[in-house]
């Protein structure tokens, strides 16, 4: 070892940096000169503190394999960057340990001061302060889900007490929706079988997907914003939400507090349908319906199809049967006249599907008869209230004779010869004068 | 957006109401002109319903970032 590190410290021109694993015998031969000239002058070389780390450093990143190194974990502080600096301590030692901001942003929550954990890394030198450094790539805690765990009580206590837990917020599911709104990813297992289920059970149904990674860095917030983007949309009634199985950290983003917002936030009633039947994620608790799979959401979100149909085709009758009834009340003419309508609507609306929209259109018939009679009886009505208005007999060319004091000229009596009077017709006045008179029989009208 | 965005013209609006309208024809005692309102309603739901329900094909789409959808085929069962 000591030799080795001579060997690196008088190649001037050397970079541990670059070359870690250098052929270092192939070099001894000029580092044996170099030193053999150095010795001349009888002057110690003099290393500078940045040469040593540096070498130091390149030592031990060529020559350590990367390892487990298993410990407790102290000073965890992540820095604003996303770095995270810690050390690893047992009883007797301590070890500095940094996870970069990339590898760090995997872990579901920071680990608590003292947990024992297993870290895999390299070792390395930190040039600047010469400390020995751990750069952690992966970080397991005894226990397996660990942390997830932890994560996972860590936002449940908090959505918790925040009330979205509350059984009372979730929302029954809409009984006949029209429209399905699915986030999933475009390619998984997932939506093939909400499709297979939507087809077959309800084929008339409308599905609309707002695809998302679900799974792997930045998952969440692509769920998460597919969520509020179909809700946006004020397309679909209901939404499904979810993935097919996978390991815990697979199924992580569904532990993610965006998407449990986000589907606290959904104006429709959100299934969750995340493939784990073991274990509840985050979502699931705060989804309106949980389903332990895709398929069995699919079929929570449609109704049965036999119940919808028999409702459908039982209506008519059901209407009908109503209808006779409150029709039995009321006065006699209009109850007979109904209860013929809702006869005959019942009879033509039979239960069958093909003949229902046949019956409809029969029925829109009967009623604007109804209708058209109702409204015949009140044309009589008025026809009858007309007949005695003045007016209108008026307008059937007869006049009425004024004197000019307004009296009605009734008799030949009233009209001497050149008495001025005035007509009344239907659209005026028309000013008269008696020229001729000549009294009729008694008892003959003056037909025209 | 499509006709269907109207609540009360979807399917579950119709059937929903489908439901309502037969629960209070056959429990209240309903006035004789509200019960032909009813009743035509009743049936004009029956009929829409029963048009929708005649869709034999699932419809599958895409929404897409522009809040538009576009249909997805393949995944055919």
């Amino acid at each position: 070892m000591a030799d080795d590190l001579s060997l690196d410290l008088f190649d001037d021109g050397g970079d541990p940096d670059t070359e870690p694993g250098r052929d270092v015998e192939a070099d001894s031969s000029d580092v044996e000169e170099g030193l053999a000239s150095g010795s001349a002058l009888r002057e110690p070389k003099v290393w500078s503190v940045q040469q040593v780390n540096k070498a130091v450093r390149g030592l031990l990143e060529s020559s350590v394999e990367p390892l487990w190194v298993g410990g407790e974990i102290g000073n965890w502080t992540r820095s604003r960057a996303g770095h995270c600096y810690f050390t690893l301590k047992d009883e007797r030692a301590q070890l500095r340990a940094v996870m970069w901001a990339r590898e760090a942003a995997r872990l579901p929550i920071d680990p608590d001061e003292g947990t024992t954990v297993r870290v895999h890394g390299t070792l390395t030198l930190y040039e600047a302060r010469g400390d020995m450094q751990f750069t952690v790539r992966r970080l397991e805690v005894e226990g397996g889900d660990g942390l997830w765990r932890k994560a996972f009580e860590k936002l449940k206590a908090r959505l918790e007490v925040e009330g979205l837990l509350d059984p009372a917020r979730k929302r029954p599911l809409p009984r006949y929706p029209g429209c399905i709104g699915v986030v999933t990813s475009p390619t998984g297992a997932a939506l093939h079988d909400i499709r297979s289920v939507l087809a077959r059970r309800a084929p008339w149904a409308r599905v609309v997907l707002a695809g998302a990674r679900v799974q792997g860095d930045g998952a969440a917030a692509e769920i998460a914003a597919a969520i509020e983007r179909l809700a946006a949309s004020g397309l679909p009634d209901v939404m499904i939400v979810g993935r097919g199985g996978g390991s815990i950290e697979d199924l992580w983003a569904f532990n993610e507090e965006s998407v449990a917002r986000a589907i606290a936030a959904s104006p429709v009633p959100v299934v969750s349908a995340v493939g784990h039947e073991v274990d509840v994620t985050i979502s699931d608790l705060v989804a309106d319906v949980r389903s332990p799979t895709p398929s069995a959401a699919a079929e929570a979100v449609v109704p049965d199809a036999v119940v919808l149909l028999g409702l459908l085709a039982r209506a008519p009758e059901r209407l009908g049967r109503a209808l006779r009834r409150t029709a039995a009340r009321p006065r006699v003419e209009v109850r007979e006249r109904l209860s013929r309508l809702a006869r005959s609507i019942e009879r033509r609306l039979a239960p069958a599907r093909q003949t229902l929209d046949m019956g409809a259109v029969r029925l829109e018939r009967r009623m604007a008869t109804l209708v058209a009679a109702r409204r015949a009886r009140a044309q009589a009505l008025t026809g009858r209230l007309e007949a005695l208005s003045p007016l209108s007999t008026l307008g059937r060319g007869y006049a009425v004779a004024r004197a000019e004091d307004g009296s009605v000229l009734r008799s030949v009596a009233d009209f001497e010869p050149g008495r001025r009077f005035r007509l009344r017709v239907e659209d005026g006045t028309v000013e008269a004068q008696t020229i001729e008179t000549e009294t009729l029989d008694a008892g003959r009208h003056d037909d025209d | 957006m499509t006709d269907e965005a109207t609540k009360g013209t979807t399917l579950e609006g119709r059937l929903a109401r489908l439901e309502e309208i037969l629960a209070r024809m056959e429990s209240d005692e309903v006035a004789l002109e509200e019960a032909l309102k009813l009743f035509e309603e009743g049936v004009a739901h029956v009929r829409e319903a029963e048009k929708v329900l005649s869709e034999t094909e699932l419809r599958v789409e895409e929404l897409l970032a522009s809040g538009e959808t576009r249909a997805l085929g393949g995944d055919e069962t």
